[in-house]
């Protein structure tokens, strides 16, 4: 090879890959308003990101994958847990992690900058972004539940979570609301028996929860609705 | 040393090394949280958040003062002139530590710029930019006036001047966080996909020639192919971290396609090592700087470019984005590609520096030095690989909550804390032994 041809070599590779990543930039800058929703990028998302920057919540957890890797990734935080459970864990971590072997700060955030980061979360979970964490995927918890609601006969538990209207704050397949932690999400990590138990006295094991305590249930109504719940789980199956 | 001036270089490797040496403290004191159970009252105080900010802030700052001290010393040999301005050297040394002493005290109490690797806060980016003007300004204007033109600081200069330009795009707030992000990674990839390449590719080169007594036309013959092709791929890989952050759906292909291609320009810094020195008209002495040199090319490749491979395809990093394997990957792309870059040049630098004859050094303990830390580093890595599959699987694959993942990975971690020891033991060595580096006579009398 002559000096002429490295050199050769060295501008056509160097402008070509620049000329083509200066191009699509240009086009992906087109395209960012609606693929993040940029017409819901508010005042208070705005400083809710300052709020998540000042206290460096991303050096300990991931935002669309980047960041710490010591906490969970928040992408789809709001989606999976809701309103109400990310505020908890906001204002009172140390209460939220008692029982963790892995605790988070406690910052002192003011409820102006707790109600601001939770604006901030609600706006990233919208973000197309080709459906990354797979864990965290919308799609397919619809998709299993969907599958799951069409393939039984409707279950006494099914029916008690639509008679005490849970979806007014926990999602569930392609309904509910987000003030409360997704039901497939609490499938992955309790048990029917957790899950009665829980209803009887919420606060009992997550003070400062909002959730209503369901004492008026009978331990047959409450087990069956864990056992509703705890079906739900589609760990293990992966995408089918 | 044949220039005067090439002497503002050795406070630039203390500096370096002792900051090196804080950086792996700080590490250890990461892995530790990842296996116990930090009490809530520390957390408070001392969170993890801002633990890491250090260790990556010291490493970012450590690296660029060791390729500064390194230009200081290559450039009045290239140029055949003494430097520019040698007390603004040392003046600039003074005001981008204190910056980095005032960034790292900060942290502590909270004020940071908030986003991972950039918490340096905005006033203070303002006093780095000023530092490196500085540094721009000087080796600029000597490679000016000696108007001598290397094809070997041409691409030193291009990638100082590259890295600059590149902070610049870290600095602002950008409301929306995609947005954040893509030039987040014109920060991060392109200094260490691009221009840090430029600037290791220039360095190695120049050492080359030195050592081998290989002709300097073919040595950057080879370095112009190099270039090329690190910033054919480079650039346009930058793309392989637009996968999942709200971007349009062709950066998979361009992503995964380019950066596939990434270990080509690492593997053809191999081949060229070994092809010089085959050709070489010296002899391979010192023994240990040239144990550097092999170690820092191969682990460049192992660490950056097959640990790099092994999860940049878009089908693969869905599942292992964000986890251990990334951390794995980080650890031994960094101690292969420019932490063993500014250690070897060190060792190519200080026997010169402090006149020994013949260049040679006084080296039994610096092997230990280099073994310690290669062999750690790699364990490490190695233990942070098996947590990241193990991530993978339960996190991604099982769709297990992420705390049930992490519970098998404490093992892993605890693993890689033990490495870290073995690291740090290997740090100390080595810093102690550049630090009090004798003539190979000594041994004899």
């Amino acid at each position: 090879m002559t000096e002429r041809t490295a050199k050769w070599i060295f501008w056509v590779g160097t402008l070509s890959s620049l000329v083509l990543f200066l191009a699509l930039t240009f086009d992906t800058h087109g395209q960012f308003a609606a693929l993040t929703n940029a017409d819901k990028l508010d005042e208070q998302v705005v400083a809710g990101k300052r709020a998540f920057e000042r206290h460096n919540c991303n050096d300990c957890h991931t935002i669309l994958g980047f960041g710490g890797y010591y906490a969970p990734d928040l992408t789809r935080v709001w989606t999976r847990l809701g309103e109400d459970s990310i505020k908890r864990r906001l204002r009172s971590p140390e209460v939220a992690f008692a029982d963790s072997y892995r605790k988070m700060p406690q910052q002192n955030l003011s409820a102006q900058e707790i109600d601001d980061i939770t604006g901030y979360l609600e706006w990233v979970s919208a973000i197309e972004n080709n459906d990354w964490p797979p864990q965290h995927s919308e799609r397919r918890w619809k998709r299993s539940t969907e599958r799951l609601m069409a393939g039984a006969v409707l279950s006494p538990g099914a029916a008690l979570v639509n008679q005490e209207d849970c979806l007014s704050c926990h999602a569930l397949g392609e309904r509910g609301e987000r003030k409360g932690p997704r039901l497939e999400w609490i499938a992955a990590r309790r048990d029917a028996r957790w899950i009665a138990d829980y209803l009887v006295d919420p606060q009992a094991v997550a003070p400062g929860s909002e959730m209503p305590a369901s004492d008026h249930l009978s331990v047959e109504q409450r087990q069956m609705i864990g056992e509703f719940i705890a079906s739900l789980d589609r760990r293990g199956g992966g995408d089918s | 040393m044949i220039y005067r001036t090439q002497s503002v270089a050795y406070p630039y490797f203390v500096v370096a090394l002792l900051l090196f040496v804080l950086q792996v403290l700080m590490g250890l004191w990461l892995g530790i949280n990842y296996f116990a159970t930090i009490p809530q009252e520390i957390v408070d105080a001392f969170p993890f958040s801002t633990a890491r900010a250090m260790h990556t802030n010291l490493l970012v700052l450590w690296m660029l003062l060791g390729f500064m001290g390194a230009t200081f010393y290559l450039v009045p040999e290239e140029t055949g002139s003494e430097l520019a301005w040698p007390k603004m050297a040392i003046a600039q040394l003074v005001i981008l530590t204190v910056t980095g002493v005032v960034a790292l005290v900060g942290f502590l109490f909270g004020w940071t710029q908030g986003r991972p690797l950039l918490e340096i806060p905005r006033p203070l980016d303002v006093v780095v930019v000023i530092g490196a003007l500085m540094f721009l300004a000087n080796v600029g204007v000597t490679i000016i006036r000696a108007k001598r033109w290397t094809a070997t600081q041409g691409s030193l200069l291009a990638g100082l001047v590259f890295l600059a330009v590149m902070y610049l795009f870290g600095i602002p707030f950008y409301e929306n966080i995609s947005v954040d992000w893509y030039y987040w990674w014109w920060v991060i990839h392109l200094w260490v996909e691009g221009a840090w390449e430029l600037i290791a590719a220039a360095i190695t080169a120049f050492m080359l020639i030195k050592l081998t007594g290989v002709d300097r036309r073919v040595v950057e013959k080879w370095l112009y192919v190099e270039l090329g092709l690190f910033l054919f791929t480079g650039i346009a890989g930058t793309g392989h971290h637009y996968y999942w952050l709200g971007t349009p759906r062709y950066w998979l292909w361009v992503g995964g396609i380019f950066s596939a291609l990434e270990p080509l320009p690492i593997l053809l810094m191999v081949v060229d090592t070994w092809r010089d020195v085959r050709d070489r008209t010296t002899r391979l002495e010192p023994r240990l700087t040239w144990v550097y040199m092999f170690g820092m090319v191969i682990l460049h490749f192992v660490g950056a470019g097959l640990f790099g491979f092994a999860h940049t395809l878009p089908a693969i990093n869905y599942y292992t984005h964000g986890s251990q394997v990334t951390v794995s990957h980080g650890h031994l792309a960094f101690y292969g590609a420019y932490a063993l870059l500014n250690l070897t040049f060190f060792y190519f630098a200080i026997p010169r520096l402090k006149g020994m004859p013949d260049h040679a050094y006084d080296e039994r303990t610096g092997h230990w030095g280099f073994w310690l830390m290669s062999l750690g580093v790699l364990g490490l890595s190695l233990a942070f690989a098996v947590a990241g599959v193990l991530q993978t699987y339960l996190e991604r694959v099982q769709g297990q909550p992420y705390i049930v993942s992490q519970e098998p990975i404490r093992l892993w971690m605890l693993i890689a804390f033990l490495h870290g020891l073995v690291v740090l033991a290997g740090v100390v060595v080595t810093v102690r032994h550049l630090l009090t580096l004798k003539p190979a006579a000594a041994q004899h009398g």
